[in-house]
């Protein structure tokens, strides 16, 4: 049930963030989906060391905040399904090589934010 | 379509994806060396809907709620990009059999997740209704 209202939560705020970026950014690039995944990739590498989840067994500790926020919020705000599909649709009207460039630059970026997350969580510690 | 309906077709989609995406993580295993097959398989199914429901929406097959709902709720709660980068953050740093891992993993995603937007396109643009005229 918890990650039931962190996915719909996280994919309200998708969509609304999606709607704002938007409305203010016309080009090719789909920044909208870019931006939410960047920024869900920071968030996630700096809670998963703050709530200390083991990756491998992410689900022996029933940790609560785990479901809601990681597997709830941030798995619902954060899309692989429209990056895909954004990069499709580029292929499709002629713009491949803008679109294997958007793969590749949100994997890299988002390793990235994952990598940069986690190490602002380790500082505090 | 009012703001508050869209709203909610987004919430109780985005809420079915997440909890078939937890029942996944339950159900299928993690793969030897940390592969995280559950989250490649949410994320390629995820990809096939997201296809399929577009062709489908582009052919007016379907209306734009339920193709709101399907798309931006349900195959966006059931995929996620998060898990993905931090998994792959996580094998990268643990070992070089790890980051080997990581790669293949991002690489298999990338490409399936693509692949399976095209295949769901081409299933979602045929028609399914029989026709007594085709």
């Amino acid at each position: 049930m918890l990650v039931g209202l962190g996915g719909g939560v996280g994919s309200v705020l998708r969509w609304w963030i999606g709607r704002l970026v938007g409305e203010r950014y016309k080009g090719h690039f789909p920044l909208g989906t870019f931006l939410i995944n960047i920024s869900g990739s920071l968030v996630i590498g700096y809670l998963s060391v703050l709530f200390n989840v083991d990756w491998d067994n992410r689900h022996g500790h029933g940790m609560v905040l785990n479901a809601l926020v990681i597997t709830g919020v941030l798995g619902g705000y954060t899309t692989f399904s429209s990056m895909q599909l954004d990069a499709a649709r580029l292929a499709a009207g002629q713009h491949a090589r803008l679109a294997a460039f958007y793969l590749l630059l949100s994997v890299a970026a988002g390793l990235l934010a994952a990598l940069a997350g986690a190490a602002l969580a380790g500082v505090q510690d | 379509m009012k703001l508050s309906f869209a709203i909610l077709l987004v919430f109780v989609g985005g809420a079915t994806g997440a909890i078939a995406r937890e029942l996944l993580m339950l159900f299928v295993p993690t793969l030897s060396h940390g592969f995280p097959l559950d989250i490649l398989v949410a994320n390629v199914i995820a990809s096939l809907l997201i296809g399929f429901s577009t062709a489908r929406h582009n052919r007016k097959v379907t209306n734009d709620g339920w193709h709101l709902m399907v798309t931006t709720g349900i195959a966006g709660g059931l995929s996620t990009f998060s898990s993905f980068t931090y998994a792959t953050s996580v094998l990268m740093k643990a070992s070089m059999t790890g980051a080997l891992v990581a790669a293949a993993y991002v690489l298999i995603s990338l490409v399936m997740g693509y692949v399976a937007v095209i295949i769901g396109m081409r299933i979602g643009g045929m028609r399914m209704e029989s026709s007594p005229h085709s």
